[in-house]
């Protein structure tokens, strides 16, 4: 293990910087809105930074996230209910999601790109409805979260803090081993990869269901914050179809396949999400498709690459013999 | 269960069956020339259903002449969205991400602002036949459903014809079956796929305004007949017209004697259509066309 070792380079010390400043954060006196704020957006770029796993790194667009998410959520939401400790709820809501990924994953991943996508939206279609009738769920009429124990909002924020950096340290391993290696091929070429010694059936069940289990973290830390969660099929329904649209629109629009394209897509989403919702309810969705289609047109890249750009232009002046 | 219980359903059916195989035209033809799946479909019904409201509610007009109407209005329209969006995506022989996120993108904004222009409520055409019947001997047969049923039949029958018979239509043809031989034979690619995603685009406004009529709308109204549209031309194999009538009414039979499934509740209904294209697009990749001509090819 000598190469494991990591320099201590921009690449990995602006990362611990970052962490270490959002550690500190909440001591700087941030009112209790703003807390809010930061940990909706740490839970939304969970679920960015998981569908990049899939969507970015193998190519493989799925419509289905808001499963996780939504199991996630009342995993956890149950075990709270029954007294559990909600720590260990995150952790049952993470495997569940993981299970359930197998059950989407294992038919699904037979087909190929478009018709992946389009599975992905009947099977989530499916299990939306069943969950809204199940009585294990609340129903359409939604779960209350109760737990016996005092609200402390700095817990939550460090907890989804964590999360998120753990979700992005897993983006991270993965994008440098072999495992990524195999799931960039996949996605270039299907056939070429498999000729290679790239099984891309199970690699693609295997990072499904580590995005799943992250997705599953997002749904549980959203539902014991939110304090009650549904599944109807309107905004805010946790297995809402609107929910998996989001999940999608993050890291297309940070800019899929990078490592901080989906980061970045989070952190824009939810700040500008939760602005924007309160403000002006339907404006939000519109202006995403509308960045959406300009993106896929003009920056297939997103956010990320449009930033890399501005500073390739900025630096030119500077450096001419820079290659 | 006496036979007209088991004929109703068959009945029903087969009056869901047009306007499915009308809806699902259009995303057969522009999946057939571009291999673009059309996931802004969807919003364009929605669009359609609401031209048909603002015609009948302003002016007084019969929902199926708005139907009508709809089509020239949503062919320039389709039209449009080809030559602003559509055309600059790469070619490719089979269907790519970046068009089903572009066209995603696109459903997002005209959902959006119908959101905004019609806000987020249930509206339904009621005209002086909505509640009136037919009947025969035991089966009393809704007359709007009939209707329905009778203009997506003729338009279907007459779009079929059109294509048989114009220039256009085998200039398109021949674009399915064969995309290089048609170009090296003089078949305008770029023109033949707008005029395409222009007719695509006014089939779905006309199958939106259609089923106005049988059905309460808001501007979420299309997604789940977007997913049986899906559904239906897998079923078909996904380029062939007949293949299209034929998917059509196997997915409104199942639909409709799903009722039968005992211990089932109504509201699981959905759930089937949505799991059987899963198991549609697992099994039978080729539908049930695909599946007869292997059968006859072996056998």
């Amino acid at each position: 293990m000598k190469a494991a070792l990591p320099r201590l380079s921009a690449k990995t010390a602006l990362p611990l910087l970052l962490l270490l400043a959002l550690l500190l954060l909440p001591s700087a006196g941030l009112s209790p809105n703003l807390v809010r704020i930061l940990f909706i957006t740490y839970v939304w770029t969970i679920t960015s930074v998981a569908w990049n796993l899939v969507g970015g790194f193998t190519g493989q667009v799925s419509f289905g996230f808001a499963v996780f998410y939504g199991l996630g959520a009342y995993t956890a939401g149950l075990m709270i209910n029954a007294g559990g400790s909600p720590y260990l709820g995150f952790i049952e809501a993470a495997a569940i999601a993981a299970l359930a990924s197998f059950f989407v994953g294992l038919p699904s991943f037979r087909l190929r790109g478009p018709y992946f996508a389009i599975a992905t939206i009947g099977l989530t279609e499916a299990i939306r409805v069943i969950m809204s009738n199940l009585k294990i769920t609340g129903g359409a009429s939604g779960l209350s979260i109760i737990e016996h124990r005092q609200f402390r909002q700095v817990e939550h924020y460090y907890t989804a803090l964590v999360a998120v950096a753990l979700a992005v340290l897993v983006s991270m391993l993965i994008a440098g081993s072999r495992f990524g290696l195999a799931l960039r091929a996949i996605k270039q070429d299907e056939d070429a990869a498999a000729s290679l010694g790239v099984n891309p059936y199970q690699s693609k069940l295997w990072v499904h269901a580590i995005a799943a289990a992250l997705t599953g973290v997002a749904g549980a830390l959203h539902a014991r914050y939110a304090v009650f969660i549904d599944p109807s099929g309107g905004p805010g329904g946790v297995f809402a179809f609107q929910t998996g649209i989001s999940i999608l629109l993050m890291p297309v629009i940070g800019g899929i396949g990078t490592v901080w394209g989906p980061v970045l897509g989070g952190v824009v989403f939810g700040i500008v999400e939760e602005e924007l919702v309160v403000n002006f309810p339907n404006v939000h969705l519109l202006l995403y498709g509308i960045l959406l289609i300009l993106i896929i047109l003009l920056e297939p890249g997103g956010l990320a690459g449009l930033l890399q750009k501005a500073f390739r232009l900025m630096r030119r002046p500077v450096g001419h013999s820079e290659s | 269960m006496g036979l007209v219980d088991l004929l109703d359903p068959f009945i029903s059916a087969l009056l869901l069956a047009g306007i499915y195989a009308a809806m699902s035209v259009g995303m057969t033809v522009i999946y057939g020339v571009m291999k673009i799946v059309n996931l802004s479909h969807a919003s364009f019904m929605m669009l359609g259903a609401y031209f048909a409201y603002e015609l009948f509610e302003r002016f007084h007009i019969d929902p199926v002449l708005g139907a009508a109407a709809a089509l020239p209005v949503f062919f320039l329209f389709g039209m449009a969205v080809y030559w602003v969006l559509v055309r600059w995506i790469p070619k490719s022989n089979q269907p790519t991400l970046p068009s089903l996120l572009l066209m995603f993108g696109l459903s997002l904004v005209l959902q959006n602002i119908a959101y905004l222009i019609w806000k987020n409520e249930d509206r339904s055409i009621t005209t002086s036949y909505t509640l009136s019947a037919y009947h025969f001997g035991p089966f009393d047969v809704s007359k709007v459903r009939v209707i329905v049923f009778a203009a997506a039949v003729v338009s279907v029958i007459v779009l079929q014809v059109a294509l048989r018979k114009s220039w256009f239509g085998r200039g398109m043809r021949s674009l399915v079956q064969n995309p290089y031989a048609s170009q090296i034979v003089g078949v305008d690619d770029r023109k033949t796929s707008m005029l395409t995603f222009g007719l695509g685009t006014a089939f779905a406004g006309f199958a939106g305004a259609l089923l106005a009529l049988l059905f309460s709308f808001s501007p979420d109204f299309g997604r789940p007949f977007l997913l049986r549209s899906f559904v239906i031309i897998v079923l078909g194999g996904l380029e062939s017209f007949s293949g299209v009538a034929l998917g059509a009414l196997v997915l409104a039979l199942v639909e409709s004697y799903s009722i039968f499934i005992p211990n089932m509740e109504a509201s699981y209904q959905p759930a089937i259509s949505y799991l059987l294209l899963v198991v549609v697009l697992l099994l039978l990749p080729k539908g049930i066309a695909g599946l007869l001509e292997r059968k006859w090819r072996s056998g």
